[in-house]
């Protein structure tokens, strides 16, 4: 109960500092906006010269990348403080926030929600829900389960940023590996069954964003076995498993060099 | 001359000391290439021909894009003019007899150099791994038209950077939207993610009247053999302009943001 307390203050925190600069806010969210309608024109477009994309009808497409973007920009709602954790690393701040008496991953990894991406998340809901509903299925079985698998991919995507901070901690590169991780989620704009092995592997079971972003889609159009669902949740929660025991390694490595 | 020549020099080997950082800038570029290709892969699964590409010539544009990007594109001026701007670092330039604008075009050139020797030894591996049937290599006449068009498309882009950087000296807390917004007109109407062929004429037309098709779509066409002799002095003369407009606004808004520059934070 305390941890959501203060995690409720950090939010709010973090919330007046981007709604400080209200010209900026409006630029961002015009912005992102903007790259996923462009991004939308250009699948309708590409559906214009073809009648598939690797046998996904253009509805089928579509979905998957609004489920993308819903995913991802749910996961950088949550987890965008993770943009900020060289600035503690180089200038030794991490020592005040591994003294508190509350788990650090609070602060680093759930400390920084973006006000943007809430408003960008709840028009993305209702987009998603409303296309889904209209042109995929309305069986509210389904998309219970497409929320289920939503937060099972939430998970990979907390063990992957808990992972980065790991990684941090002990070479102090956090930006371009963070900008890795969004370039990679990136790939999964188009549904995991367009790659080819042994990429499509990679992406699924070893870095697990298949599972994250594409799955719960594939659930949702009526594409995903029981039993790759079933390895879906073990290995969402091995992945989120691994990380925090990355993590706590991690600290014992921490040498607290600039403080 | 000689100065910027040394700054070339001292930021060629600035590059090398950050080599984990400089990986994971080219291990990016490479996720940005599979996107695309994986996505007209699938495309060509059920067509033999899309907007006048064949498969191999829409690999090829693919590919190229990798190469003009690591030219065009790759910019440190990008990630540190704002912040130089916002922490108050721009009064050490100032006060030296160097051209601050010149200065981080000399060092943008240095990694364009890095990025581009790179670029090609990714491609290399990339066409090993992916195997591609790409178009055979140009003629030399479509080599030439496109080494002119770069000459001009490298300082506009240098140009279009510098002025959403700049906007810095009114909003020195938050350097990036602006640049955010203009990233993502670069990446979809400069041609970067597809080729702008995909889009209907009226809106092809319209995109022609903004910079963002010079910095790549253009470039890579005219390699490909895809523009004739009078569209590409028609589009030789719209970069030049369009390069001279965007040093006319870089260099209005750098006088104007110098009066309003308060080192701040020195």
């Amino acid at each position: 109960m305390k941890e959501i307390r203060i995690w409720f203050f950090y939010t709010i925190n973090s919330f007046q500092q981007t709604l400080s600069n209200r010209f900026i806010t409006g630029v961002f969210i015009f912005a992102k906006s903007l790259r996923i309608g462009l991004f939308l024109v250009f699948l309708h477009f590409i559906f214009q010269g073809t009648t598939d994309l690797a046998g996904f009808s253009r509805n089928q497409i579509i979905f998957f990348y609004l489920s993308f973007n819903l995913i991802d920009t749910l996961s950088q709602l949550l987890f965008r403080q993770v943009y900020h954790f060289r600035s503690y690393l180089i200038t030794g701040n991490l020592d005040f926030v591994l003294t508190k008496p509350v788990h650090p991953l609070l602060k680093l990894l759930l400390g920084g929600a973006d006000v943007l991406d809430l408003i960008m998340c709840i028009v993305l809901v209702i987009i998603t829900v409303w296309f889904g509903v209209a042109y995929i299925t309305t069986d509210w079985i389904a998309w219970l389960g497409f929320l289920a698998l939503v937060v099972n991919g939430l998970l990979v995507s907390a063990g992957f940023h808990i992972s980065v901070l790991a990684f941090s901690v002990v070479t102090i590169t956090v930006d371009h590996l963070i900008m890795i991780y969004r370039d990679l989620t990136s790939l999964l704009r188009i549904p995991i069954d367009v790659y080819i092995e042994p990429l499509r592997s990679i992406l699924t079971f070893i870095i697990p964003l298949g599972i994250m972003i594409t799955f719960p889609a594939k659930l949702l159009m009526g594409l995903l076995s029981w039993q790759m669902l079933t390895l879906s949740i073990i290995l969402s929660i091995t992945y989120f498993s691994l990380s925090i025991v990355a993590w706590n390694w991690s600290l014992r490595h921490y040498q607290s060099a600039s403080s | 001359m000689r100065k910027y020549l040394t700054v070339f020099a001292i930021d060629w080997q600035n590059q090398f000391i950050y080599r984990l950082n400089f990986i994971f800038w080219r291990v990016r570029n490479v996720f940005r290439l599979l996107l695309t290709y994986f996505l007209w892969l699938g495309v060509f699964t059920s067509t033999e021909s899309v907007f006048g590409y064949s498969q191999s010539q829409m690999f090829s544009y693919v590919f190229l894009v990798m190469i003009v990007h690591a030219i065009v594109l790759s910019a440190p001026s990008s990630d540190n003019i704002g912040g130089e701007i916002g922490s108050g670092d721009l009064s050490n330039y100032l006060v030296k007899p160097v051209s601050y604008i010149k200065y981080w075009f000399a060092r943008d050139l240095s990694s364009k150099l890095l990025n581009l020797l790179f670029s090609i030894g990714e491609i290399f591996l990339l066409y090993y791994l992916l195997q591609p049937v790409l178009v055979i290599f140009p003629e030399s006449f479509q080599v030439i038209p496109f080494l002119i068009t770069l000459v001009l498309v490298v300082p506009l882009y240098y140009f279009i950077n510098l002025s959403t950087r700049f906007i810095s000296f009114w909003t020195p807390e938050n350097t990036w939207g602006l640049a955010f917004l203009i990233i993502i007109f670069y990446e979809t109407l400069g041609g970067i993610i597809f080729p702008l062929d995909v889009l209907p004429v009226w809106a092809k037309t319209a995109v022609q009247f903004t910079p963002f098709p010079y910095l790549v779509y253009y470039p890579v066409v005219i390699l490909l053999g895809k523009v004739s002799g009078f569209e590409f002095y028609r589009i030789l003369a719209q970069t030049f302009i369009w390069t001279v407009v965007m040093f006319i606004i870089a260099r209005f808004i750098w006088q104007k943001g110098l009066k309003v520059y308060s080192s701040e934070g020195r």
